[in-house]
């Protein structure tokens, strides 16, 4: 649970991540509309016109559409690339035309942590966040309350038991 | 030892491992900031500046350090947060408590010590058990359960939740018929930033929360109209641990 839950968090970064490590230079130019990755580190395509906004600046490196300007549907395996945080492979989702997901399939790891090159808020499910019990806790964060919101807050319960350890 | 008073409108809840010294002195702190910075209190410094009683150049250096503060953070998030009101009026309601419980912070020392105010949380140490201090979030659709957990490690000190369903007195939406976001909780290394940053996402929405994310230091989960979680990698990494800390905490 938890190692999914982490992969899933690094699938917003990769585009920054191969966008800084990968195309390199090709950065500032992927993020025009007009460019065409040029200086794309990857081998198998390169070509691909930028068309999103954040997600269009890694199109260049994992597309793997030809030269053609309309790209074709389907996800598209980029290669693994060595980046200063560790091996990392990225698959693009194209679906018309467009670039719409970019997944990690590879992702970095360093001392068993996903590094963190993003700190994007992205959707988490509820059941992703472990269920807690108030008796498990120290104490309530909640928006704040008012002297008579307190009576019935959880903190108030809590206090009642006296000890929060 | 635990404790529980009201200041500022609110209930401040100690747990500490120290004498009743410790209690006394973040006692006086809150008090003393009461005394100052709250409008509902016509006898207030902040409350004779709101009406023109005194101008905010003759204000005491420690309002006028909260101000400038306040003034600080308007800049840092694009005026997400401010410190006055639509009708222009100074209100430093956003950022008083977490200056007070900063300031007690330091009144209590290194020890070991949780204080909450109002749903806003401080640590330092560890709790009783030698664990770190678990801080449970409200689900603000029944705010008898918690969503979640998470643990304060890692530097971690402070927790602040802002929400636009309970006493979002001091947070202005900025054009958008209600807020994204009914809930949004920042964990940071110190209350005040968490704590402002917390009603900067709430106040500019999706918007803030992006851009904020990406220039500070902070974990953040936020809870739209429809339920719906959204989470930065550390809070993940956090509120996915939790039960495990908890647990080893028993």
């Amino acid at each position: 649970m938890r190692r999914r839950a982490a992969v899933a968090s690094i699938i917003a970064s990769a585009g920054v991540i191969l966008a800084g490590v990968q195309v390199g230079a090709a950065v500032t130019a992927a993020r025009t509309p007009t460019a065409t990755g040029t200086g794309s580190g990857s081998s198998n395509g390169g070509s691909t016109s930028g068309t999103g906004t954040s997600s269009g600046t890694s199109s260049g490196s994992t597309g793997s559409t030809g030269s053609t300007g309309a790209a074709k549907d389907g996800t598209f395996n980029g290669t693994t690339v060595q980046t200063p945080f560790g091996p990392m492979q990225v698959a693009a989702v194209i679906s018309g035309g467009k670039l719409t997901d970019v997944k990690v399939l590879q992702r970095t790891n360093q001392g068993g942590r996903s590094i963190q090159i993003s700190n994007q808020a992205d959707p988490m499910l509820r059941n992703e966040v472990l269920q807690a019990q108030s008796a498990n806790v120290s104490t309530i964060g909640g928006a704040t309350y008012t002297s008579e919101g307190y009576l019935q807050s959880l903190q108030a319960a809590l206090d009642q038991a006296g000890f929060a350890g | 030892m635990h404790a529980t008073f009201e200041t500022m409108g609110t209930v401040v809840s100690l747990e500490w491992s120290g004498d009743e010294q410790a209690l006394a002195a973040a006692r006086a702190v809150f008090e003393r900031a009461d005394r100052r910075f709250s409008l509902y209190r016509p006898d207030s410094e902040l409350r004779r500046v709101a009406d023109g009683a005194v101008e905010l150049l003759d204000a005491s250096s420690e309002l006028r350090e909260v101000y400038a503060t306040a003034l600080g953070w308007r800049g840092e998030t694009g005026g997400a947060f401010t410190p006055h009101r639509p009708d222009g009026a100074v209100d430093l309601n956003g950022i008083v408590k977490a200056w007070a419980m900063a300031e007690a912070g330091r009144a209590l020392g290194d020890g070991d010590w949780c204080l909450n105010v109002g749903g806003d949380v401080l640590v330092s140490g560890q709790a009783a058990s030698g664990a770190p201090w678990v801080v449970g979030i409200v689900d603000p659709a029944d705010r008898a359960s918690l969503l979640t957990a998470a643990p304060l490690v890692g530097g971690r000190r402070a927790a602040a939740t802002s929400g636009s369903a309970e006493r979002g007195d001091h947070i202005w939406t900025r054009g958008r018929e209600g807020a994204e976001f009914v809930q949004v909780t920042v964990l940071a290394d110190d209350i005040v930033t968490a704590d402002v940053l917390a009603t900067a996402i709430v106040s500019g929405g999706a918007a803030s929360l992006d851009d904020l994310t990406a220039r500070f230091d902070i974990d953040v989960l936020t809870v739209d109209a429809e339920g719906a979680l959204r989470a930065t990698p550390g809070m993940r990494e956090l509120v996915s641990d939790s039960v495990e800390h908890a647990t080893s905490a028993r």
